[in-house]
């Protein structure tokens, strides 16, 4: 199988890292407009990767197209690929561009071939994980998904713009909130630990309604500090970690089971740079053997999530489950 | 007087409906203790 990897930043560099360890990939083909960041990715990579010295969004011979570039450049190149009939997979989590790339189903059926839409830490292993948790219910009620942290510059500057803009809830139907309100404490698996939460522009509920129809309220929240809300709509005024810093995901599930209303909380810690390269390597191997059909959606509901948690944890990306007891522990 | 036997139904009333919930109700007492386990083994199954 032969791989395109479009972006080749924090996200890019760790899945293209994963790709090249993997028997099933031949070759990886890596495009960035940073030439000399670009030859010292590959000069890194050993022999199976090579620079393709060419626009983001030029044809390719690959079998699958990762888009692991800024946000506002993954609509027009996916369109392009589909056109050629190369399978896409999107890292991005802009939700302009997945509610676009989710418009591009019908096409991609009808060619026969996968896009994947938000093969990242979230949306991405929050999907998976909605899954997992979702299978333990009757019904499932409300998802509510929450995120800390970012990947690398790209990844920061979206999570900067994301506050600023208006949340899209799912409460039967599509609800917008003012980004930065509605603080919620969400408690991340350790050392993350317990976080301020906010709405703001996330991908995740869009990704998530499709995957669970009759589902009554689908939330996404993000860890931010007050300094962050206070400069989310000025030009971001600190420069960001290239390689970002540990991150967390946790998704509440809430339905019925047994005839009892119940909740099931799951999630991860990881840097959301290596996360995302591993779910979106899992989700570019999957696609090569044939393990996700055709169609444009997120992960939810078109990965088996136990098989796919199983091989995520080989790649050391853990899962957790949250334990809660109904009585606190004496001191 | 009228009003303090209405006020008395009324406390009774909403008694008996929150004893049937107590009594009856699934949804059980949130979480307020616990920690992160990591998934493995049967809950990967």
């Amino acid at each position: 199988m032969k791989v395109a990897i479009c972006g080749v930043g924090a996200t890019g560099t760790r899945l293209a890292r994963q790709l090249v360890s993997s028997p099933a990939v031949e070759q990886v083909e890596l495009r960035d407009e940073r030439h000399d960041h670009l030859a010292a990715v590959v000069a890194s990579l050993g022999p199976r990767a090579r620079i393709a010295d060419v626009p983001l969004d030029a044809p390719t011979d690959a079998d699958v197209v990762v888009l692991a570039a800024d946000a506002g450049l993954h609509l027009g190149a996916a369109r392009r690929f589909l056109g050629a009939g190369v399978a896409v997979v999107s890292v991005g989590d802009d939700l302009g561009e997945a509610q676009g790339l989710l418009e591009l189903d019908a096409e991609a059926r009808e060619r026969g071939v996968p896009v994947v839409v938000g093969a990242g830490f979230g949306p991405g292993l929050t999907c998976v994980l909605a899954t997992h948790a979702a299978a333990r219910f009757d019904e499932v009620h409300e998802i509510h998904v929450a995120k800390v942290g970012t990947g690398g510059p790209a990844c920061a500057r979206q999570h900067h713009r994301a506050l600023a803009r208006s949340a899209t809830d799912w409460r039967g139907s599509w609800v917008r909130r003012p980004g930065g309100s509605g603080r919620e404490l969400c408690w991340f698996p350790d050392p993350i630990g317990g976080q301020d939460c906010y709405r703001a522009e996330l991908a995740d509920p869009a990704l998530l309604v499709p995957a669970f129809p009759g589902v009554q309220r689908v939330t996404a929240r993000v860890g931010a500090t007050r300094r962050d809300r206070l400069t989310a709509r000025l030009p971001m005024l600190w420069p960001t970690h290239p390689e970002g810093g540990p991150g967390a995901v946790r998704v509440e599930v809430r339905g019925r089971r047994g005839g009892a209303s119940d909740v099931v909380v799951l999630g991860a810690m990881d840097r959301p740079a290596v996360a995302a390269g591993a779910v979106a390597a899992l989700a570019v191997l999957w696609i090569g053997d044939g393990r996700i059909g055709a169609g444009a959606g997120g992960l939810a509901g078109r990965v088996d999530p136990v098989d796919f948690l199983t091989a995520l944890r080989s790649r050391g990306v853990r899962a957790a489950a949250f334990q809660g007891s109904a009585v606190a522990e004496p001191a | 007087m009228k009003t303090i036997r209405r006020a008395l139904v009324a406390v009774g009333l909403a008694g008996l409906v929150a004893a049937v919930l107590r009594a009856r109700g699934t949804g059980g007492t949130p979480p307020t203790a616990g920690g992160w386990r990591e998934l493995s083994g049967p809950e990967l199954q």
